[in-house]
């Protein structure tokens, strides 16, 4: 079926949707902007721009905080129902993954605060490798969101699975040189940290492909099994 | 949520699955009902079945068919001259629009609540016993047992039992329109057919009416007619949506008001133009 989020009879209410939509664009394009700045700051490590990521979250969190505000409003006000109360709540909780996306960008500029040696530079190269894809897909699910498209939702579901490939790459390579050379534990520990919350972007930005999903198809697919998705939902 | 995962919802028990209805779960048979008002055709081929013990709404937009389909469940449209009816609607595989079906009876098991409260000019205690009168019930003590019980169930007892012999007049809206509820109920009937029961009330009394709904469905059948989406949400277990005279929609309430599956459905609880 086809959703129109405009053509309320209430053109007020045609607005408010429209706004909360934008709002939420909006805060992705910042996480997405706090995440590619985090992950330069440690490539290039670069202190100055990791503390601008650090002063910035604050934003991601007012955002989360003012969109919240606004869809608790509109339930009180509107009372959404169908494919606006699926809308609502496809938000609020996108919202919620989103911010903490922005947490987890915070935590990866805090890498860029250490000096490393050259061997361990190595580590960092292929964390970057692994941040470009999770900056992908982060950026392909606001696409996705934007445009309410399930096809492209699906396709950021199961681009999880290669990032997660990618975790378990790095992490044994990581454990292999903590092996060799247990002095490099802590930064070592640090670069893993930072892996893990790469790892995590991906399972959140996988989220957000479900609300998509969830918007669009009114069937909840948290928990369900890919081949289940396609011929269950998709089909 | 509706989930595809395995289903973890706490669903009420008491909703029912509309494909699959046992034969004795079925109050209602309605089959292949066309209304005609003279040449225009107000219903157009409705097939749908009311599960025994549910409330089921009826909701569309004014015109939609939606009152003109609930008087014909107690032959209030043969009331009307130009009204003609095919189709069947079968209670207990009866079907009320034969011709040896006597309408008197029908009325005593299918009651029916309008939107203004009309209670007769009488006292709270006539009102409720009206139907039994009618019948030729005279025994004080039958009648002082059917008065408590039907306010009780209307939840008017604790209001009024201390001015029984007041005229119903007196009451107030929300409580005429409870009054007029336990009317319907004193005389026992199977189904409860409710008109707009609350549009002409304040949102106290309507919560009220609404809180009275959802008691009553354990004993009767209820069927409710409402322009007021949000309230076909809260009370009903089963909504039928209707547009241009056409059954679109009919499913459980829960489904019908978070993914309704026709584009018409989903416009019209959304608020969108048609």
């Amino acid at each position: 079926m086809e959703i129109n989020v405009n053509k309320h009879i209430s053109g007020q209410f045609n607005d408010e949707l429209e706004q909360i939509r934008n709002d939420v664009l909006k805060m992705g394009g910042l996480v997405e902007q706090q995440l590619t700045n985090a992950l330069n700051a440690v490539n290039n490590s670069d202190t100055k721009l990791a503390r601008q990521v650090l002063e910035n979250d604050y934003l991601v969190n007012k955002l989360e905080v003012q969109i919240d505000e606004d869809c608790t409003r509109i339930i009180a006000k509107r009372q959404p129902a169908a494919s606006d109360l699926r809308l609502v709540l496809a938000i609020i909780k996108t919202i919620t993954d989103l911010e903490r996306i922005g947490d987890e960008a915070e935590r990866i500029a805090n890498v860029a605060l250490e000096s490393f040696n050259k061997a361990q530079q190595e580590f960092l190269v292929s964390m970057d490798n692994m941040g470009r894809k999770a900056i992908n897909m982060l950026n392909n699910v606001l696409d996705a969101f934007a445009r309410m498209d399930v096809d492209a939702a699906f396709k950021v579901h199961k681009a999880d699975k290669k990032l997660d490939k990618e975790y378990e790459a790095i992490t044994r390579q990581l454990m292999t040189h903590m092996m060799e050379d247990p002095r490099s534990i802590p930064k070592v520990m640090d670069v893993l940290w930072s892996v893990r919350s790469l790892e995590r972007i991906g399972d959140r930005c996988q989220n957000i492909s479900e609300y998509v999903i969830y918007f669009v198809k009114g069937k909840d697919v948290r928990h369900t099994s890919e081949a289940d998705i396609k011929d269950k939902v998709l089909s | 949520m509706i989930s595809v995962a395995p289903d973890m919802s706490n669903k009420k028990s008491s909703v029912v699955d509309l494909d699959s209805l046992r034969e004795e779960q079925i109050a209602l048979r309605i089959k292949n009902l066309d209304l005609y008002y003279g040449e225009k055709q107000a219903l157009e081929n409705i097939s749908m079945n009311i599960p025994k013990g549910q409330v089921t709404a009826f909701i569309g937009p004014s015109g939609c068919g939606k009152s003109t389909l609930l008087r014909c469940i107690n032959r209030m449209n043969d009331l009307v001259d130009t009204c003609r009816i095919e189709g069947e609607i079968l209670l207990h595989n009866q079907n009320i629009y034969e011709k040896s079906v006597d309408v008197a009876s029908l009325r005593r098991k299918v009651g029916m609540v309008f939107q203004r409260p009309n209670p007769f000019p009488k006292s709270i205690y006539e009102n409720v016993v009206y139907g039994l009168r009618l019948q030729g019930i005279n025994d004080r003590r039958t009648l002082d047992e059917v008065v408590e019980r039907s306010l009780r169930n209307a939840a008017l007892w604790n209001e009024v039992k201390d001015r029984l012999h007041d005229s119903a007049l007196g009451l107030s809206g929300g409580q005429q329109q409870r009054l007029v509820i336990a009317r319907a109920i004193a005389i026992e009937p199977e189904v409860l057919l409710l008109d707009e029961p609350t549009s002409a009330l304040d949102p106290i009394s309507t919560l009220t009416i609404e809180e009275l709904i959802t008691e009553l469905k354990d004993k009767y059948t209820v069927v409710i007619v409402t322009h007021n989406m949000q309230q076909a949400a809260r009370v009903s277990d089963q909504t039928a949506f209707m547009y241009m005279g056409q059954l679109i929609e009919h499913a459980d309430t829960n489904t019908l008001f978070t993914t309704p599956s026709k584009k018409k459905t989903e416009d019209y609880i959304t608020g969108r133009y048609g």
